[in-house]
């Protein structure tokens, strides 16, 4: 089932591009997802069971770039202390900077804390529940944090900072505080110090992702209260409510605190004013949406065989353009957050997807899909809040400006023309 | 102790036929309840059959039709028993796995009933002509549950195993009745048959006469043209009882009738069938390697597999002939395993195509248990060591290796080959991604993988513990060879053999 175009109204003649339809649509204020109840349920529901687990990943980020550190042992780095879980985020909350989520509670979401002590079995000491990997599968987030890293130079100041003196002086004064009467460490550090460098840079990411997601899971909670109210009726709705959001919080700062032995080390200080729009969001949606690492299970690292690119930029393995089907199998990496949202499906998607295909056994690839779809729809507001802060309204009557809108949203539209993207798949409704 | 496993079948039958009112799934129930009865009766008799006996067991007689010599003598050895109890379980998985959207179920498991009671029949005949009776028994059932229940070409496919059929037929009963005049006294009694007497020529004839008709069953190349069509347009419960029983009827009868009865005649021809044997190896594999149809190249792997049973026979050492029964029951085991597999993707998928499958090893949206397992039969069917095939395959290469070097060694190659293929089914069919088109299987139910299962365990466990596999027949085999007349070639290979046989199976 095709989703008929929202009718251009705008006073360009049709778009000859490939994705018109898309385009049309984008200039008529929706999203690249096709506006179906079907759709928005999907895209609502896996925001509500992605945040949950994200709740976990950015805590545990904060906690590992910022107290676990250089750990060269970090045996127990998912094991959040209490400490974390009760951090409060800066978006809910009484004392919220920004009360992003109106409903919610600063600390752990209670879901978060249900699974943690139960799981899918019983009751038990964390360890046991981490060996018979009844847990929250941290190394996803982490996996995103090194795509992050090894992606770098997408625009931003935070990038080419991490290559500077004063934060190798600000990582350098951390390094040596931390092994402070460890002789054996810090010989080492003396002869190879580009190693714990290295590793401190990294750190930084972890920071960095982890102040990224302490803004979506309030967002995506939210959302999930608007759609259960009745606030957020149709997919344009939920675009825009993101993009709202993007403007509010893109200036919120980006920094990495280390705290050993209970005092502070500033690594990248907050006054350096990096913003979490340009260099948190947009680099992560960047490194995440579109490009990642080639799955191991799918491509060939085959030098010979040249199916992986050369240039870091024609990268196409993110969730934009992920095969869901192999969900499950070996050598997929986006199995890990499946498994993850897994747990958090609110009950009418659970409904709905034994409904369909084989029912809850396949339920990991039926909610990768719709993940798929959520995720177009949150490109898709980042797409929009480009275009608004770089270009013009999209009722402005001056054709030019129209006209450059269109080579933008054409532009984007682009990078998904090639073969694996999943755009085409997504304006069907049973892509599922 | 015999007759309860032809007559509860055929009750079964008229019992399934004529009841009233009979839907898919009682009908199913009903012929499930007489399968397990006849199937719980076999391993009765397994239990009570005395292995060191070399001779007939159970026996029974009844004068029935004087003037024609046609009377109702059963009996049971080391020969027959393991493939009773194939034809017991076979039916009964198929019986089991009948599915219930079935059209004329009652119709459907009255035949599958009455083709057991046929073939159960025919082992246990110790009379030429109730044998052949209940060998051209089998015939119309088959004819009709290809006919019917078949494929887009059913109809050319069950008209042609009707006529190739009959054919052999034929040729059986013209053999029969040849062995029964030309002998001093007319008999069609199996043990007083006395073919041995006969001048070489006419044993010849008539050994040719044998082995032409039961080739047509086996089938060997180049009499084999029914097979393809007949398995692949036949639905997938007739065609593992087309091939895991029917089959075995051929080989049996080459056997029972023509290397038994015409010792000879047989140590003359045997360096011919050999070669026989070898070329419906090489033909078997060649032609599996070059199919599309997945369902086709299982059919061409069991013309392969059916030249080394030739080989075994022609070499008829002690170990070979073990071999050559220990591979009847292997096939049957395996080719049922694999067809009832290429059955359950056909349903789920749609389609047998090697150029359309794809990726059903995938654990979501794929096959994966049903891959697991085609993986585990393809490697059965290859000679991997620890499942059943090796061990029969094995025990056929060593067993005739030095009677016949030469397609002894040709027969391992196609061995080889047989992998080669299977690899080819297996990564086109289970490995490769799923077309994120079409890939929306329906998932496959407990109930529709426990024969596979079954049949799993089996090739896993005589994989692993061969001696179940070879202990029934060792005895009435050691027997048959002992009173081959003297020739030279035997003797040295039964002095040979026997020792390293002995020691195996301690």
């Amino acid at each position: 089932m095709l989703q008929t175009p929202i009718k251009p109204e705008t006073k360009l003649p049709p778009s000859t591009h490939e994705f018109a339809g898309v385009i049309h649509r984008l200039e008529a204020g929706g999203a690249m997802l096709p506006d179906t109840p079907e759709n928005l349920m999907q895209i609502i529901g896996l925001y509500k069971a992605y945040a949950v687990p994200m709740d976990f990943y950015w805590r545990d980020l904060l906690y590992i770039a910022e107290r676990e550190f250089l750990n060269p042992f970090p045996f127990f780095k998912y094991f959040l202390p209490k400490e974390y879980l009760e951090l409060h985020n800066h978006y809910a909350g009484d004392d919220a900077d920004l009360r992003i989520w109106q409903k919610g509670a600063a600390t752990a979401h209670p879901e978060l804390l249900a699974f943690m002590e139960k799981g899918e079995t019983f009751k038990m000491p964390k360890l046991f529940h981490h060996l018979w990997h009844d847990r929250i599968n941290m190394e996803f987030a982490e996996a995103c944090m090194r795509a992050m890293l090894w992606h770098r130079g997408m625009g931003g100041k935070f990038d080419p900072y991490l290559d500077s003196d004063e934060y190798k002086a600000n990582a350098d004064r951390a390094i040596k505080a931390y092994f402070q009467g460890n002789p054996a460490m810090l010989g080492l550090y003396k002869l190879f110090p580009d190693m714990f460098l290295e590793q401190v840079r990294q750190l930084s990411y972890y920071s960095n992702l982890g102040l990224f997601w302490e803004v979506m899971a309030p967002v995506f909670f939210e959302m999930s209260d608007r759609y259960d109210s009745g606030d957020i009726k149709n997919v344009p709705d939920a675009m825009n409510f993101l993009v709202n959001g993007i403007f509010a919080v893109a200036g919120r700062p980006i920094y990495h605190h280390v705290y050993i032995r209970g005092e502070m080390y500033e690594i990248i200080p907050k006054s350096k004013g990096f913003m979490w729009l340009y260099e948190a969001a947009l680099p992560y949606v960047e490194a995440v949406f579109y490009r990642t690492a080639p799955f191991r299970g799918t491509k060939s690292y085959n030098a010979q065989a040249k199916q992986v690119p050369d240039e870091q930029k024609d990268f196409h393995y993110g969730i934009l353009y992920a095969d869901v089907f192999p969900v499950g199998t070996a050598g997929i990496p986006p199995t890990l957050l499946m498994q993850d949202m897994l747990h958090f499906l609110p009950p009418y998607l659970v409904d709905y997807y034994s409904k369909h295909c084989r029912g809850e056994d396949d339920m990991l690839i039926q909610l990768g899909i719709s993940f798929q779809r959520s995720m177009y729809n949150v490109t898709s507001a980042v797409i929009q809040a480009l275009r608004q802060a770089l270009l013009y309204p999209l009722d402005d009557s001056n054709p030019k400006h129209l006209q450059a809108n269109r080579a933008f949203f054409e532009a984007q539209i682009d990078r998904f023309k090639r073969q694996e993207a999943r755009l085409r798949d997504i304006q069907r409704q049973d892509y599922r | 102790m015999l007759s309860p496993l032809f007559w509860i079948p055929v009750l079964g039958a008229a019992l399934v036929g004529f009841w009233p009112g009979g839907t898919a799934a009682r009908s199913r129930s009903i012929a499930i309840a007489v399968a397990t009865i006849t199937l719980l009766w076999t391993f009765w008799l397994l239990s009570q059959f005395d292995i060191s006996n070399p001779g007939m067991q159970f026996t029974e007689f009844i004068p029935w039709i004087e003037p024609l010599k046609l009377n109702y003598r059963l009996g049971v050895d080391g020969l027959s028993l393991p493939l009773l109890v194939i034809n017991s379980l076979l039916t009964w998985l198929v019986i089991y796995s009948g599915n219930s959207q079935l059209t004329r179920p009652q119709f459907y498991y009255a035949l599958i009933l009455l083709v057991n009671a046929g073939v159960a029949g025919a082992f246990l005949s110790q009379n030429l002509l109730l044998f052949f009776l209940f060998y051209e028994i089998e015939l119309i059932p088959f004819y009709l549950l290809i006919a019917v229940w078949g494929g887009k070409k059913r109809e050319y496919a069950a008209m042609k195993f009707l006529l190739f059929t009959a054919i052999s037929g034929f040729l059986i009963l013209g053999a029969f009745l040849g062995m029964a005049w030309l002998s001093e006294t007319p008999t069609f009694a199996y043990e007083s048959l006395t073919t041995q007497k006969l001048p070489l020529n006419t044993q010849l004839i008539l050994l040719t006469a044998i082995v032409v008709g039961f080739s047509i069953k086996i089938p060997l190349v180049p009499l084999h043209t029914w097979l393809p069509d007949a398995y692949t347009e036949a639905s997938p419960g007739v065609a593992i009882l087309l091939g895991g029983v029917l089959a075995k009827l051929g080989t049996y009868g080459l056997v029972r009738f023509g290397l038994a009865l015409f010792p000879d005649a047989w140590a003359t021809a045997a360096p011919g069938l050999a070669i026989l044997g070898a070329v419906s190896a090489v033909y078997g594999a060649l032609s599996a390697i070059a199919q599309k149809d997945i369902k086709r190249m299982v059919a061409y792997s069991s013309i392969g597999h059916m030249g080394y049973i030739l080989l075994a026979c022609a070499a008829a050492t002690p170990l070979s002939l073990v071999g050559a029964v220990s591979q009847m029951v292997a096939h049957s085991l395996i080719l049922a395993i694999l067809f009832y597999l290429v059955g359950v993707i056909e349903t789920k998928v749609g389609t047998r195509d090697l150029d359309l499958l794809n990726g059903l090893m995938s654990p979501m949206r794929g096959l994966p248990l049903t891959s697991g397992l085609l993986v585990l039969g393809g490697m059965a069917s290859a000679g991997i060591p620890g499942l059943v095939g090796f061990i029969a395959e094995y025990l056929v290469l060593q067993g005739s290796f030095s009677t016949f070097p030469i397609p002894t060694l040709i027969c391992v190659i196609c061995s080889g080959l047989t992998a080669v293929y299977f690899v080819i089914l297996i990564n086109r069919t289970c490995f490769g991604k799923l077309d994120n088109n079409t890939a929306y299987y329906p998932k496959v139910q407990w109930q529709e993988r426990t024969p596979a299962l079954i049949l799993a365990a089996l090739i896993l466990f005589l994989g692993i513990q061969p001696s179940w596999l070879v202990r029934w027949s060792e005895p009435t085999i050691n027997a048959l060879v002992a009173s081959f007349p003297a020739n030279s070639y035997q003797i040295a290979s039964l002095s040979q053999n026997s020792g390293i046989h002995n020691q195996k199976t301690e």
